[in-house]
């Protein structure tokens, strides 16, 4: 097999960190190629200095044996190198013909020759086989189509080195289904893929070989028949790590959340939830599935008090809590993981002192007539760095200084330290890394296990399905079924996110408690 | 009052031929304004500096017609006026980095300060200046068009600017639609990432636009001492850089929108100056009515456009 690809010693420094430390990585021409890491490991900086968007310090690339400066990236797609973004670049006011052929349109003198744009985009789709009209505008279609015109993109500028970035995130299980028939066809006409991914189980499925890296550095490729997702992870961390959480049968109690027929509008002031009842007792996790953007903010938003709610009702413990504001469902013993810990977890600028303390300032012992008790306050704040192991060079450093991992770490430290009798967790392991994740899992199961209720929300279906003790499927607003955890399938969960429901099939609603 | 009585008003103060032609001739710089504003706009850039572009097209078209006793050297001049502090609008914010607000405000202090300035120094003048050696765009009388009875009126007769201006906002529209050029400019206006994967220079584009958009208001600034008057004024901007930007906007960032929305303020503006005529009103309020007109069109605006986009999500989601 000839050689696509050969980067050797490459060497890439941001200001303060080096992302990529003398790599050698190497693809075969025609095979799918996984490249796997935690967060932060390097791998879409060591893709993006390939593709031309960074400069490496150090280091040469070989492509299909060649020696070759690529020094922008119009350079890595003259040498038929196309690279698909993890948040795709596509003009959404633009058609899917006008995204594929930006930058490279047929002209006649000086103006564009729109018959032949349309023509070519249609004649590369049929190649292909990736079907889509070239006259729908972007902002119209469904995540995966778009993600159609980013591969058609590549294959207009006759790329055949494909490097696909994290490309399942956004995808329904059936979506991502479909994309690998995609990369498999790919493949069958010749092309080269590398993948990039930190889901082990798609490394299994797709690709030929897999490559690991870790902390900016190399740490060996594998054929991926001859290994196992054990060893990929122990790669990956440097050391074992539980790949699915350990817990005990669920004991519950209490009714702890009850949602009466809620109601919720978005910010476009469309319904976005669309009547839902569930309930979560106490020393149980509910995980909600559902692809993103099906209402998933909205519910949680509600839940918590950000955002007002049409009709319907909240009761945590037993009180009606719909009309009062944030702090007043925190005192009824509510606690949040909220989706975004950038924006909404955490004040960057603040050191994490400031931040663990952020929704216990007002009250004794932390403050006393309106004073803070700075004392009091950084026992609290040591204490709690310990406990959850916040790796920090000190409680007064601002929170911007920590890494992903960290940062949550800081937001569960707050919001579990009080003991809530319900945590609501959105998307909690959303970008970090299998150890960091390991350690988020295993803190919200220590807390069901204590007696908290648990809604879990997330994207991950394998998430979902290893926490959860019950499963509500959220499609459009609305929960399309409840499932015991131990019931649950892939299949039939990603049937349910896609909207479909087989109404044939009992659906154990508001099973799953004694 | 009775309907008789208002339909009076209505033709003596607004439907006529003289306002006519009276709103076509004052929205021309703020046509030329807003073109400004969407050149730069449609590529991602918020440029307040059109009233110093403004200013400078003004005064260096005078001083060009000055010394060379020629109205078109003068427009050769403030064009290139334009392309220059536009050229270093866009080297200090875009390459130098300097936040493109303060940047824009900076131009703008700089443009009222250095043309008084330059008044003073090379003319000896304060306030203002004209000479007899200032030569002005005449009014062209368009064959044929002329001919016809009442359109030949309201279409023929105004200075070569007023013709170039229409022709600008045609050119501009072919440019956006039809060119490869223009169809990278709005991708980089609308999402700079995607058009940088695929090879296109975002910041040649935007430095680009930036100054094209600098030719255009200096020939606003051309239009307000040559086009009419054939003389310098300070000030003589009085706002119409803002203006633009504001037609802009309630022109939807399109070309022929741009001008819709400028001759809605030119005929506001000639209203104006008819009432000034007749004293009914005192003429500071008169002369506020533009400035009122800006706020009242693009609040009606905005709000209309709230209610559409709201159905239209409305919509969408009932379809689903």
């Amino acid at each position: 097999m000839a050689i696509a690809v050969e980067m050797r010693g490459i060497r890439k420094e941001f200001p303060g960190v080096v992302a990529n430390d003398d790599v050698d990585f190497a693809v075969e021409e025609g095979e799918i190629h996984a490249l796997v890491g935690e967060n932060g490991a390097g791998k879409t900086t060591l893709m993006n200095v390939l593709y031309g968007l960074y400069h490496a310090e150090a280091g040469t690339i070989k492509i299909r044996g060649q020696p070759v400066q690529i020094r922008k990236n119009s350079d890595a797609i003259s040498l038929g190198i196309g690279m698909v973004h993890q948040s795709f670049k596509l003009v959404s006011s633009f058609t899917v013909a006008e995204n594929i052929t930006l930058g490279a349109e047929s002209r006649t003198g000086i103006f564009l020759d729109r018959k032949t744009i349309h023509d070519n985009v249609v004649e590369i789709s049929e190649r292909f086989g990736l079907k889509v009209d070239p006259d729908a505008r972007i902002q119209d279609l469904p995540v995966g189509v778009q993600q159609r015109v980013e591969i058609l993109k590549t294959l207009y500028r006759n790329a055949d080195i494909l490097v696909l970035d994290e490309p399942t995130a956004v995808l329904t299980p059936q979506e991502t289904r479909e994309l690998f028939g995609v990369i498999r066809s790919l493949v069958h006409e010749g092309k080269t893929v590398v993948f990039i991914t930190h889901k082990l189980r798609e490394v299994m499925e797709i690709s030929d070989r897999v490559t690991v890296m870790r902390d900016g550095k190399m740490v060996g490729t594998k054929v991926t028949k001859d290994t196992s997702p054990r060893e990929l992870a122990r790669m990956m961390v440097g050391r074992e790590v539980l790949l699915r959480v350990k817990k005990d049968k669920a004991k519950t109690g209490d009714i702890v959340l009850r949602l009466e027929n809620l109601k919720v509008r978005d910010d476009r002031d469309l319904m976005a939830i669309r009547g839902i009842s569930l309930e979560v007792r106490a020393g149980e996790i509910l995980g909600v599935a559902g692809v993103e953007g099906n209402g998933q903010r909205e519910l949680v938003d509600a839940i918590v008090g950000l955002r007002p709610v049409v009709a319907g009702s909240v009761h945590i413990s037993g009180e009606a809590v719909t009309t009062l504001p944030v702090r007043g469902r925190r005192e009824t013993g509510m606690s949040c993981v909220p989706e975004d810990r950038y924006v909404r977890g955490l004040a960057l600028p603040a050191t994490v002192e400031e931040n663990l303390i952020v929704t216990g300032y007002h009250k004794a012992p932390m403050s006393r007539a309106g004073l803070l008790n700075s004392k009091e306050i950084s026992n609290y704040a040591n204490e709690a760095i310990k406990t959850f192991d916040v790796r920090t060079t000190g409680k007064d450093v601002p929170a911007s200084t920590l890494s992903g991992g960290n940062l949550q770490k800081v937001v569960l430290a707050r919001e579990l330290s009080t003991h809530p009798d319900l945590l609501i967790a959105a998307q909690p392991t959303r970008g970090l890394d299998i150890g960091s994740i390991e350690f988020v899992h295993q803190r919200i199961v220590d807390a069901r296990d204590r007696g908290t209720a648990v809604l879990l929300v997330s994207a991950e279906l394998e998430e979902v399905m290893s926490l959860s003790d019950r499963i509500a499927v959220l499609y459009e607003g609305e929960i399309v079924g409840t499932i015991d955890a131990g019931k649950a399938t892939e299949d039939g969960l990603g049937l349910g996110m896609a909207g479909i429901t087989d109404e044939d099939e009992p659906e154990a609603k508001e099973a799953g408690h004694d | 009052m009775d309907t008789t009585v208002l339909l009076d008003i209505l033709q003596r103060y607004v439907f006529n031929v003289a306002n006519l032609q009276g709103m076509l001739r004052l929205s021309t710089p703020i046509v030329l304004a807003g073109l400004c504003a969407l050149i730069t706009s449609r590529a991602g850039i918020l440029n307040i500096a059109g009233e110093g572009m403004i200013l400078f097209g003004a005064w260096f078209a005078v001083a060009g017609s000055y010394f060379a006793e020629n109205a078109l050297v003068g427009v050769a001049a403030a064009m290139l006026s334009g392309a220059v502090i536009g050229g270093l609008f866009a080297l200090f914010s875009l390459r130098f980095r300097a936040h493109i607000i303060i940047m824009g405000i900076a131009i703008n202090i700089f443009a009222n300060a250095a043309t008084i300035f330059l008044t003073r120094a090379v003319f000896k003048q304060a306030g203002a200046f004209a000479a007899p050696r200032i030569q002005g765009l005449n009014p062209i009388a368009l064959p044929i068009i002329k001919d016809i009875p009442i359109l030949g009126e309201v279409l023929s007769g105004y200075s070569l600017i007023v013709y170039l201006t229409w022709i600008l906002v045609a050119l501009t529209t072919l440019f956006l639609y039809r060119t490869p050029w223009g169809l990278h400019l709005r991708a980089v206006g609308e999402n700079p990432q995607a058009a940088e994967t695929l090879g296109i220079n975002v910041p040649r584009i935007r430095f680009a636009a930036v100054m094209a958009s600098g030719v255009y208001a200096s020939l606003a600034g051309v239009y307000l001492s040559l086009g009419h008057l054939k003389m310098y004024t300070d000030q003589m901007a009085a706002g119409r850089g803002y203006i633009g930007m504001a037609v802009n906007t309630f022109g939807g960032g399109e070309p022929i929108g741009v001008f819709l929305a400028s001759t809605l303020f030119g005929l506001v503006d000639t209203i104006g100056w008819r009432l000034q005529g007749e004293r009914i009103m005192p003429v500071y309020f008169i002369s506020m009515l533009p400035y009122v007109a800006t706020l009242v069109a693009l609040t009606v605006f905005t709000l209309r456009q709230q209610r559409a986009k709201r159905a239209a999500l409305a919509n969408n989601a009932e379809e689903e």
